[in-house]
Order: C-alpha cells, then sequence, then structure tokens
C-alpha cells in the first residue's frame, strides 16, 4: 500500500506491508537514523517520534498508522525554534544524558512544552517515564524542561510584542 | 578502514577529528558486512553431543570451537570461559556456535532451525550451601579472638541478609564490529576496558596483541555491565570476520542480551554480632557466600572486595569473615554499579539498625560509638590514615531530613500502634560507608596503568589514555583537571581518541577509577610537564604510571596490604510509609550527603549522586531477576521494572566541601552502598518487623502481616 504523510514538514510517500514498522522505514527508506530500533517493544524510548505533536514509539507503530499524520523526527525537531529552546534549557539545568537516550528526552520535552507553557514537575515526570534510562538525574531534568518552557514563552511573548 | 555509520543524518566517520568514541555501534555497518548470530546452549548442564544447522544457503558459515585459530578462551582477573562451548555446557545461552550471513532475518531463521544436542546433566543451582568443587574462589581473615570475645559478650544476634541479581540496563545492547585494517583486526564496541578486548581477540586469533586494534565506541550509561562481556563479543565477531574474509557484526538484540549476558552477582551475607554493655561492636562473625554463575569471570575480585568491606565503616577488635565464590549454572554474574562491595556494606548497615535497637540506643548514636576513627585498626592491621567525616555527614543529613525527631516519632507510633488503621505506617532509616579509590584488590587484576601527555609548541594540551571510552562528564573532568595545573585554557586541552595503538593502556574504566585513578594520572603527567616547562623546548611529553605498591595478600587468615589510598565518605537516610493495605511501600524522601574530597565540578557530582541514588532505590524497591528451575532468567526484559521518575520521592544532595589540594575522590559507587540498607532501615521500622532480602516480596509481607 502507499501511504502519503507529512514528514518532518515535508509531504512524503511511501510503500509498506502490513508488518512494516515506522522505525525501519524511517531508517532504511529515509535514512533518519535518530529513532533507534532497540528493544522493539515501545519500552525503551529510544525509537520515539512526535506524531501530531504527541510522542509515539515508532518501532510499536505500524507504517500505515502514519498515513495522513504529521511525523517529526529528532531530525526534524533538531531544525527548529523549539528545539534550540529545549537544548538551551537542559544546558542551563545542566542535563546530561548518555548520548543513546537524549533524542528520546528531548522529544519528550518538545511534546510536554507543547502541551503545557508551564509544566508542573508530575507532568514533565509523566512524560519522561517514556525514555526510562537510568543515567539522568529526574530533579535536574524537571529544571532543564521548565527552562526550556520559559525559554519558549519568552520568544513567543517577543514575537508577538514585533 | 573506517565502519560507516548507517545515518545518512549522521556523522561522516571518515571526518577528520572524529572520535570513536562519539559512533554508536547499532549504526554502525562497512560494505559487505556479515551479521553474527548465536546458537545457544538450550540446557544448563551437559556434554555437548553435535550443533546441526540446516542446510546453508550461498554466503552463510557456521563456526565451531574447532575453527577457532588460536586458544578457545578469554581469561577475566585469572578466571578462564570458553568463547564456545566445546565439550560442555554451563548454563542456559552459552555460546555454542555463530552463524555469520549477510541478511539478519534469512540469519535468524537459520539460527532458529539450527539445533544443539546435549547430553543433559543435573545442573547445580545451590550457592548458601554449596559442594566443595563450586568455590572459585575463598577468603578467610581472622582478627583478634572473636570466639572469645562472643562468649563473654552481653548480647549476640545473629542476621542474614541477600542481595538478588540486578539487571543493568545499559544504553545499548552488547556487540560488537570486526574488520580488517590493513594487516590489523580492528574492532569497534562499547566496552569499559579496550585493552582486554585487545587481548582477548589476540588469543583467539592467535596472534600478538600488535595485531589487534580496539576503537571503542560511545559507552553510554553501563553500570560496570560492559567490563568484560564486550570482550567475548568482539571474539565472535573477529571469528566471523576471519573466516569470512569480510567485516562481520554482533548486535544482540534487548531480550537475547537480557537473557544471556552477565548480571550482578547474588550474594548472601550471615553474620553474628557480639555487643558489651554500653553497645559497642566486640565481635563480628561473616560468612559470605557470593553466587557468580557460570565461570565467574570477576569472582575472585568480588570476594575480595565483598570481604573486606564487610566490616563496613565500623571497628571491631575481634572480627572473623569467610567468604566463598561460588559457580552455579546460571549465566555468569558479576558487577553491578561496583564490584561486590555493596551488598557487605548493605548487610552489615541493615543489621545496624537492631544493634542499635539492642542496645537502646538510636542508629546515629549507636553508629557514632562503633564507627571507625582515625587510627582505628582495619581489617589488614593497618591504622586508617584519614578521619571519616562521621559527625559531620550526620549531623547535616540529620538536619535536612530531620532524622532524629522522625526516627523517635515513628518509634513510638510503632511501639503504641493496636492495628493497621491505628496511625501511618512510617519509618527512616539511616546508613553509613565509604567508597575505597585506588586499584583492584585480587591478584589476578591488572594493577598498572599509565596516561601520556604532550604540551605542543601552540600550547595545546593533548591527553591519551584508553579510558578515554567512558562518558563526555569523566572527560571533561580530566580536561579540567589539567587546564587548572597548566593555568591552559579549557579549549587547548584534549583527550584523545581511545584508540588502543595510540592510548596508553589505563585499564578499565569502572565507576570510580576514571576520577580517582585516571584523574590522579592526568594530575601527574601534566604536573611532570610544569616542572619541565621553562626548561625544556617545546613539545614536552610526559607519561604517568600508576602501581599499587602492596597488592592485598590472603595468606592463613591474615590480610596483608593496601585496602585503598583514600576513601570517600557518605550517608544516606531514607524515610518511607506503607500502604495500609497493599503494605507497599512509598519513598517519602532521600537525603545523601558525601565527602568526595576535591571536587571538580559540584554540579555534576550532585547530578550524578541524586542519578545514583534513583537507580539504587529502584534496585532496593521494584528490581529483581528470578531464575528459572533451570537456571535460565525466568523474567521477561519488557516485564523488568525501574522506579518511574514521578514515583521518586525529593532527593536532597550535599556534599562537603574540601581542601582544593584534597585528593578528588570517587562518588559513584556511595549511593548503592547506603540508600538500599537505609531503605531496608526505613521498612523495617516502618512495619516493625526484619526483612531479609530487597525489595521486600509480597511473601515476606504476608508472613509480616499474619505475625
Amino acid at each position: 500500500m502507499t501511504i502519503h504523510f507529512i514528514l518532518n514538514g515535508e509531504d512524503v510517500s511511501m510503500n509498506a506491508t502490513s508488518a512494516d514498522r515506522l522505525v525501519d522505514l524511517l531508517r532504511e527508506r529515509f535514512g533518519l537514523h535518530g529513532a533507534q530500533a532497540d528493544c522493539r517493544r515501545g519500552t525503551c524510548g529510544k525509537c520515539l517520534v512526535l506524531m501530531d505533536g504527541r510522542l509515539a514509539p515508532s518501532c510499536l507503530l505500524p507504517a500505515f498508522k502514519a498515513r495522513g499524520r504529521e511525523i517529526v523526527t529528532y531530525e526534524g525537531f533538531a531544525q527548529t525554534d523549539e528545539y534550540a529552546d529545549i537544548a538551551a534549557g537542559f544546558a542551563e539545568a545542566g542535563v546530561e544524558c548518555c548520548g543513546f537516550c537524549d533524542k528520546g528526552k528531548i522529544l519528550a520535552a518538545a511534546a510536554v512544552v507543547e502541551r503545557s507553557s508551564r509544566p508542573t514537575k508530575e507532568e514533565i515526570l509523566a512524560e519522561m517515564a517514556e525514555v526510562p534510562c537510568r543515567c539522568t538525574d529526574p530533579e535536574t531534568l524537571v529544571r532543564g524542561v521548565q527552562a526550556a518552557a520559559e525559554r519558549r514563552e519568552g520568544r513567543r511573548y517577543r514575537r508577538a510584542s514585533q | 578502514m573506517a565502519p560507516r555509520g548507517e545515518a545518512a543524518a549522521g556523522p561522516d566517520p571518515g571526518a577528520a577529528g572524529l572520535q570513536a568514541r562519539e559512533l554508536i555501534l547499532g549504526d554502525l555497518s562497512q560494505p559487505g558486512m556479515v551479521h553474527v548470530a548465536t546458537i545457544r546452549s538450550p540446557t544448563a548442564c551437559g556434554r555437548l553431543v553435535s550443533v546441526k544447522a540446516p542446510t546453508l544457503p550461498k554466503g552463510y558459515r557456521l563456526i565451531l570451537p574447532a575453527d577457532i585459530p588460536g586458544e578457545n578462551r578469554i581469561v577475566s582477573f585469572g578466571a578462564e570461559l570458553p568463547v564456545l562451548a566445546a565439550e560442555r555446557v554451563t548454563y542456559v545461552g552459552e555460546p555454542v556456535a555463530l552463524l555469520a550471513g549477510p541478511d539478519l532475518a534469512t540469519l535468524g531463521d537459520l539460527a532458529e532451525s539450527t539445533r544443539v544436542l546435549v547430553e543433559e546433566e543435573e545442573g547445580t543451582f545451590s550457592w548458601k550451601s554449596f559442594a566443595s568443587e563450586q568455590v572459585v574462589a575463598k577468603r578467610v581473615a581472622v582478627i583478634g579472638d572473636p570466639e572469645l570475645a562472643f562468649s563473654i559478650a552481653d548480647k549476640v544476634l545473629e542476621g542474614e541478609y541477600d542481595s538478588g541479581a540486578l539487571e543493568h540496563l545499559y544504553s545499548e545492547p552488547q556487540g560488537a564490529l570486526a574488520a580488517f585494517d590493513y594487516d590489523k583486526m580492528a574492532i569497534w564496541c562499547a566496552t569499559q576496558w579496550p585493552y582486554h578486548v585487545r587481548d582477548c581477540v589476540a588469543l583467539v586469533l592467535g596472534g600478538a596483541g600488535e595485531d589487534v586494534v580496539v576503537r571503542p565506541t560511545r559507552l553510554g550509561f553501563h553500570l560496570d555491565g560492559k567490563l568484560w562481556y564486550p570482550s567475548l563479543l568482539a571474539c565472535h565477531a573477529a571469528l566471523a570476520a576471519l573466516l569470512c574474509k569480510k567485516p562481520a557484526r554482533i548486535l544482540l538484540s534487548r531480550e537475547e542480551d537480557f537473557r544471556c549476558t552477565t548480571k550482578r552477582a547474588r550474594s548472601s551475607v550471615s553474620l553474628r554480632t557480639g555487643l558489651d554493655a554500653t553497645g559497642r561492636l566486640t565481635a563480628l562473625d561473616f560468612r559470605i557466600s557470593l553466587n557468580v554463575g557460570a565461570f565467574g569471570p570477576l569472582a575472585e575480585e568480588m570476594l575480595s572486595q565483598a570481604c573486606v568491606a564487610a566490616t563496613g565503616a565500623y571497628s571491631c577488635p575481634n572480627v572473623r569473615i569467610e567468604g566463598y565464590a561460588v559457580t552455579t549454572n546460571t549465566p555468569p554474574l558479576g558487577a553491578f554499579a561496583g564490584l561486590g562491595a555493596a551488598p557487605s556494606f548493605f548487610a552489615l548497615e541493615s543489621e545496624a539498625a537492631r544493634l542499635a535497637s539492642a542496645a537502646g540506643q538510636d542508629p546515629v548514636s549507636w553508629k557514632s560509638r562503633n564507627v571507625l576513627r582515625k587510627g582505628s585498626s582495619l581489617v589488614t592491621g593497618d591504622p586508617l590514615k584519614e578521619e571519616p567525616p562521621y559527625e559531620e555527614i550526620a549531623g547535616r543529613l540529620g538536619k535536612a531530613s530531620d532524622f532524629g525527631r522522625k526516627w523517635a516519632c515513628y518509634e513510638l507510633v510503632r511501639k503504641r500502634r493496636a492495628g493497621r488503621d491505628d496511625g501511618p505506617l512510617r519509618g527512616i532509616g539511616f546508613a553509613f560507608a565509604y567508597q575505597g579509590a585506588g586499584a583492584f584488590l585480587s591478584g589476578g587484576a591488572p594493577n598498572s596503568y599509565s596516561v601520556e601527555a604532550t604540551l605542543d609548541k601552540e600550547l595545546r594540551l593533548s591527553l591519551k589514555t584508553s579510558a578515554a571510552a567512558c562518558s563526555g562528564t569523566m572527560i571533561d573532568l580530566w580536561r579540567r583537571s589539567a587546564s587548572d595545573l597548566l593555568g591552559l585554557p579549557l579549549e587547548e586541552v584534549s583527550v584523545a581518541p581511545p584508540d588502543t595503538d595510540l592510548s596508553p593502556n589505563s585499564g578499565p574504566v569502572t565507576l570510580s577509577r576514571g576520577l580517582t585513578v585516571v584523574n590522579k594520572l592526568v594530575e601527574r603527567a601534566c604536573q611532570a610537564i610544569q616542572k619541565r616547562r621553562f626548561r625544556d623546548p617545546l613539545p614536552i611529553s610526559a607519561k604517568a604510571v600508576y602501581r599499587i605498591a602492596k597488592p592485598l595478600h590472603w595468606e592463613n587468615g591474615r590480610i596483608e596490604g593496601s585496602i585503598f589510598e583514600t576513601a570517600a565518605w557518605g550517608g544516606a537516610v531514607v524515610e518511607v510509609e506503607l500502604d495500609p493495605w497493599t503494605l507497599e511501600p512509598k519513598p517519602l524522601g532521600l537525603w545523601l550527603c558525601a565527602d568526595g574530597g576535591r571536587i571538580v565540578a559540584p554540579s555534576r557530582a550532585r547530578a550524578a549522586l541524586r542519578s545514583g541514588a534513583a537507580t539504587a532505590l529502584s534496585a532496593s524497591m521494584r528490581e529483581s531477576l528470578e531464575f528459572a528451575a533451570d537456571g535460565a532468567i525466568g523474567a521477561e526484559y519488557y516485564r523488568y521494572g525501574i522506579l518511574p521518575p514521578g514515583e521518586l520521592p525529593p532527593i536532597h544532595v550535599e556534599i562537603l566541601e574540601a581542601d582544593r589540594r584534597a585528593p578528588a575522590k570517587g562518588l559513584g559507587e556511595l549511593p548503592n552502598d547506603t540508600v538500599p540498607a537505609a531503605f531496608m532501615a526505613a521498612v523495617a521500622q516502618a512495619a516493625g518487623a526484619n526483612f531479609q532480602s530487597l525489595p521486600v516480596g509480597p511473601e515476606a509481607l504476608a508472613d509480616w502481616e499474619e505475625t
């Protein structure tokens, strides 16, 4: 079947079988290796993408589920202003990841900041539970996401006032 | 030839300056590369009769022990294990053969159709009581006259504490990529110990160490789970590359990694303690059993560390320690956030809460009476050279957590409680321990490491160490140390990629050695450059070599040598509430205080302690690996749950300030040494009962409720 969807802001289409999982097609057809097929159980958080702004484990998603949706991978998100907010917020709080889970954590932060302009600790940790890596201290992560949310709000305010 | 990352959007591995440690093994490939699948033993024990693969398509190859050109073994801390089981199998999942071929899916089908025939024998799984042939390491030490001391002790208590197997959940499953680089076999893998990989591959291929070059990939979070196991997989990949004459990669799936690779060793500590009328420790008797699974690759080192940590941070004139490392027909078991000391600290610190109660004292006061002081005898008989900051740590923790008041209140509530509806079931626990810094303690461990530094004409400093396979945080700390010592801007200090052809052997990178041993070597090399800096022309190179002066020696009940050169001291307080109906413990707060010597980056040290505390609390509350009747890991990967960040309590961290000239000490293992015992003491106070192991399971809670 042919599937049309928006990938990182561009209309794309691809042929896929019902058994194909989104993560494999992103890696093999589109060369997007930010999402990794590690556990293939949707538990490790390394395959996360944003589907219509919400976190989704691409290792469990049948490719046809992407039909008509907007998919944003880490590579696409890294080109946005929102990414710059999160990267700066993480740096400000001293968030240091192991180098494997950071893409998932950044996308999880993006999802929570998208939903709430002032995310609470509970909201942030609930979203971060999707990336259960032991490497990062949760408190620092919360500060990083809250700093990112503040930056995002500041940027929006400046844009509106211009 | 450098491996190519598959990622079109990823880094170009051929680009100048790219370091192998920036690459992720799972993203690497080479043209014409074959994949490697492992054929594993279906039974725990028996004689291997045959391995029958189906007819293999062109380009696929079965690799058996007879195909190994060198020796069919790898050596770790004096222990040996086969690269492929040749005559006997010793655990479910042991590699008996390899299948190599270009297509991963076909390879999976072929591996599934391959039959392994074993004449099954009864496996050995008991380890608390065991036969003499199961013992791979034994330690006995006697200080003073314990039996006489017990006979005149005012009170004698007995306890037993178990620590179960744990999964590391490291950042990436284990694997390796091997390919010929001109006349050398090049290996890419995520390893804590690049030179061990090099030496093992050379032994298996029948070559010299110089014929192999190891370029470690990004290591990520490892909790000491990638000490020796990557060497085994590197041997598998190298064999496939040699025999297929093509690059070869082996990358375990999470499920396969979970079931077949090394986990934390199981341990049981039985202890008998004697107290005088004032509550002072007069005698201690330990029996430590360590289940190291099949072959016990780290048995010698882990048993040494468990035995020297048995007396914890306490002073006692009469001590007997008897320790055994015991093999069983389960997957090899070993290190987890340290090499064996944590279960001993857990046992004595958990017992200390009972001892304080028996002496009619609160835990902080009881520990104050018994804690080691400057000049106290260690288990080796040597005097302790530094004053442990017990009062300061206990004081700061007491103030931050309100320990004294809460402990007294919870004791009152516990004593007056009439039933489950009568007030909350709360408890608070305190534990104190140390993390020794220095070299390994066992005879089979390598104890000579070096770091090289070169200051060039442009006043740029380059550091070379094989330990550079570790995290960016650690690398940053070495750069800061060098920058401070030589007065160079931080950006002028670089750490070369950890390539075994270019970097000297700096030993394995465990959680603490990067900061203690390697950082000290960096400082020494920089000091040597500083001495020559304004006398000799640039460039100036210096090499710092570290050799332990007195390796630990166990003989005739005596321990001789140095346990540690210096130690980081730390304490933890945990407060819990038990749900009155489900009895599930809910942590209300966790407080940590540590003396880590000179702290190069305080915010990073705090973050590391908080992250370590979260791991230790998760291991104490949730994590447990069960073994099936045949010794195989019974659980499934996706069911192995760690504590979600939302269920963690607030974690408060304090670090004692130290002199700028004080040595840097490793802190990474301290949460693991203190938090489980503090949690256990808190649960015990809340329930008014003693438990033997963590996590406190439904059976233990049901027993407690009945009583």
